[in-house]
């Protein structure tokens, strides 16, 4: 049972009134019994609209959650920033809220004390000033984070549920790792984009086990955060695929005309395309009515560099992302599904900022974890985002070239439940 | 069968109007349910009443010839043939400049279009289904007028705004066998341009309630100051209303103005909202026939969307969502309005209960005139409109 601090305050407050007492009113947080679980934020920076600031913060204030503001059952005792930029608000939001910003990732999770001493650590690796290698991938240092917090884990003989904001780490190696050793110490291991969990217009979800004959994923933004999200947000779709995910035989990125003529080739499918860009609500462009966009010649003309990643699955199954900058504002998807007649398509819903709703039902499923002490869905959908993107990244300065990814045998099982934003 | 003719009737066709989106929607087609849809039907003639600058309907008409601007709504409607030539009419008359009266309601020519449509209607011995959008007049007897003469002259008359075919977050209905006893909907947005969203949203959630619909019996609108002493009341009874209720709403929302610098995302106090309110706080409560409380709430500067919570008998949670509408070009969520048309035309059965608009009509202008007699509660025996809603969900869902 989940039994929140808020139904928790709700039910003494109705004792209280119930009983004699009433006069001692306002003191009901004394009774409870139930204590918040311990939480360190371990970030880059957090600074406004910073991933850390509107993720952590829900920790702190609270979000809307199936219409309430859900106030979680706990208490975030401890935050490292690796960066204090300008703007930085890590040291206002700890005198607020009770907590201390700590020099370093060890102490903040062992809360200066010689032993771990949280229940959950939430690693927010994005945003800050890092380098970008010659593919392009921004060096967040998620991977270090993730080291320094499990050396305390071993080093204090025990290990606590872990989420990880976004793709593991640039380098499927790391990856890699990082998935095996949250394995080897038993702990429960969140991590990825807000995509997979957020709204969907409309709330499509394929059945499990259904056989999927191609899929395709439209996505907009840089390279590589953005297409990250795009790639994890199909694998969550695919993954209910019969067999379940069986991982990934070759994979390969062009880029330009080369991406149109692989269309016109039928590399990818273009009733898949018209299927997803029908579920767009954000077309640029000069025209200020609807636009058959698929059809009408124009998308050449408006995209200003697309890209297109292909992914073999070991299975068989061939799945497309198309990055369509300038010709939409939105993240559809589509696949033909087998014994389906209609092409399944949908988007993924993004809300507006400042409120960028999606990163609530992203913490939510963290408070899940935290609470229940299990994993809401398989680390390895992230892993194997993490890793496509790092080969499709390598195809792209390998001449785009198609590159065979054995180390890609990454195998699970989607989660029997939909685990979107749809209640 | 030859393919439906359809006219448009339009105050203006300029950029982001509701002339532009619909009209172009049959021009070009528009996105549905995975495809690009274009209307199994032909829109051969529009009246535009307000060319001016920034106009669009001359290029349309150059771009599409067999879309032809005529210069009277009867010329649009018989296409130079002397009797009706068209199949379906959609009357837009919303955007334009047009006078308001000493009420604040902006005069728009609604009923002035649609007596024009139904005199060739008459002079033709003929009808075909007709599209209004939004409220059917600012005048309560005009609208009256306009349903009489639709169920008079027997053809199917569809009105009303975009939200309620809209998506929805979640994708959820009020069960046919739920008590309501009282409901909250709040909107951005003005008196006579807003409020009808809201009550329309407000009014196809509440409809499917146990019974169906019995109509409104007193109406109070209140305007700043009264708006905020009843937030602090608490309860209906108390004269404000549910906390609860209002919580789930701005919960729903997705676009909460920020109580606080430096949050994204942050449940205001409600002593804060007075200072985020960058226009009047008005609110309309209402009593329904059947006992259901209402309370519509226009809040500019404290969200940018539709949301409504509605509490029920028995159950221990308030049902709550966000009447979802796009905000970029090529909004959408003029999408499922234009097919419900298309709907409408092809069946010659309208998609949904006119007395909806009727009473959400009433209700606009029994606010307006509570508002104009300071903030005076009023009876309103005219609308106790009873009616039942569809059998199935009429909104946006795939």
């Amino acid at each position: 049972m989940n039994l929140t601090r808020r139904d928790f305050l709700k039910a003494t407050s109705a004792a209280a009134l119930a009983g004699p007492f009433l006069e001692l009113g306002g003191e009901v947080g004394a009774a409870e019994t139930i204590e918040p679980k311990r939480v360190a934020i371990v970030a880059t920076i957090w600074t406004y609209l910073s991933h850390a600031q509107h993720m952590g913060d829900r920790l702190l204030v609270g979000y809307p959650f199936e219409g309430k503001w859900h106030r979680p059952n706990l208490k975030v005792v401890s935050l490292y920033v690796d960066q204090k930029p300008e703007g930085d608000q890590s040291d206002d939001r700890a005198k607020e809220f009770g907590f201390k910003v700590y020099p370093s990732i060890t102490e903040a999770i062992r809360c200066g004390g010689d032993e771990l001493a949280v229940d959950a650590v939430v690693i927010i690796g994005e945003h800050g000033n890092y380098p970008r290698n010659e593919k392009g991938q921004k060096l967040y240092p998620r991977y270090e984070f993730f080291r320094e917090v499990v050396d305390v884990f071993e080093k204090s003989g025990r290990s606590v549920p872990v989420f990880n904001d976004k793709h593991l780490s640039y380098s499927w190696r790391k990856a890699k790792e990082m998935v095996e050793t949250s394995k080897r110490l038993k702990f429960p291991f969140l991590a990825g984009s807000s995509l997979p969990v957020t709204w969907r217009l409309h709330p499509l979800e394929l059945p499990l086990e259904c056989e999927i004959e191609e899929a395709l994923m439209i996505g907009v933004g840089s390279s590589d955060a953005m297409d990250y999200h795009a790639l994890e947000a199909m694998q969550c779709m695919i993954e209910r695929r019969k067999g379940g995910e069986t991982g990934v035989k070759a994979v390969q990125m062009i880029e330009g005309d080369a991406v149109w003529k692989a269309g016109a080739e039928g590399r990818w499918s273009h009733p898949l395309l018209e299927a997803a860009l029908s579920r767009c609500d954000t077309l640029y462009g000069e025209s200020q009515h609807p636009l058959d966009l698929a059809n009408n010649g124009d998308l050449p003309k408006l995209v200003e560099k697309p890209s297109a990643y292909f992914i073999e699955f070991r299975d068989g199954l061939r799945a497309t992302l198309l990055m369509l900058n300038g010709a939409i504002g939105d993240y559809p998807f589509a696949a033909r599904v087998k014994g389906m007649d209609e092409v399944q398509s949908m988007q993924f819903f993004l809300p507006q900022t400042p409120n960028v709703n999606y990163s609530a039902c992203l913490m939510h499923k963290v408070v899940e974890m935290i609470e229940s002490g299990k994993a809401p869905y398989p680390v390895e959908r992230t892993q194997l985002a993490s890793a496509v993107l790092d080969r499709c990244l390598d195809s792209k300065v390998n001449g785009h070239r198609r590159l065979e990814t054995p180390e890609l045998d990454i195998r699970y099982r989607a989660p029997r439940e939909s685990q979107f934003c749809n209640t | 069968m030859p393919r439906p003719k359809i006219a448009a009737i339009v105050t203006e066709h300029r950029p982001n109007s509701h002339g532009q989106h619909l009209v172009d929607r049959f021009l070009w087609g528009y996105s549905w349910q995975g495809r690009h849809h274009h209307p199994p039907m032909d829109l051969v003639s529009i009246y535009v009443d307000q060319f001016g600058e920034g106009d669009l309907a001359v290029d349309r008409a150059k771009r599409f010839p067999t879309m032809k601007i005529y210069p009277t709504i009867v010329d649009a409607l018989t296409l130079g043939t002397g009797k009706l030539a068209v199949d379906g009419v959609v009357v837009i008359g919303e955007h334009g400049r047009y006078p308001r009266n000493e009420k604040g309601q902006m005069l728009w020519p609604r009923y002035e279009f649609f007596m024009q449509v139904v005199e060739v209607f008459q002079k033709s011995g003929r009808s075909v289904p007709v599209f209004n959008d939004k409220h059917l007049s600012w005048n309560w007897d005009w609208a009256v007028e306009m349903v009489d003469i639709s169920k008079e002259m027997n053809f199917p008359l569809m009105a009303g705004s975009s939200l309620p075919v809209n998506r929805r977050m979640p994708p959820v209905e009020i069960s046919r066998d739920a008590e309501v006893e009282e409901i909250i909907g709040i909107a951005p947005g003005g008196v006579d341009g807003y409020d009808i969203h809201c009550l329309e949203a407000m009014q196809c959630m509440v409809e499917r309630r146990k019974g169906g619909e019995t109509g409104v019996v007193a109406l109070q609108a209140l305007r700043n100051d009264a708006v905020f002493e009843a937030m602090a009341k608490g309860s209906w009874a108390a004269g404000g209303w549910d906390p609860e209720l209002f919580e789930a709403c701005l919960c729903r929302s997705q676009t909460l103005e920020p109580a606080r610098e430096g949050f994204n995302h942050i449940l205001p106090r409600p002593e804060q909202i007075p200072g985020m309110l960058s226009e009047d706080a008005i609110a309309y409560r209402y009593e329904y026939a059947d006992g259901t409380r209402a309370t519509m709430l226009l809040m500019e500067g404290l969200i940018h969307d539709f949301t409504f919570a509605a509490r029920l008998k028995g159950e221990k949670e308030p049902l709550s969502l966000l009447l979802f509408i796009d905000g970029k070009n090529p909004r959408n969520f003029f999408s499922p309005q234009l097919n419900a048309f298309e709907q409408m035309v092809l069946s010659g059965k309208a998609p949904f209960p006119i007395e909806r608009t009727l009473l959400t009509t009433g209700l606009t202008a029994a606010g307006v005139e509570s508002l104009w007699l300071g903030q005076k509660r009023i009876e309103t025996p005219h609308l106790v409109i009873r009616y039942q809603p569809t059998k199935e969900s009429t909104f946006w869902r795939s």
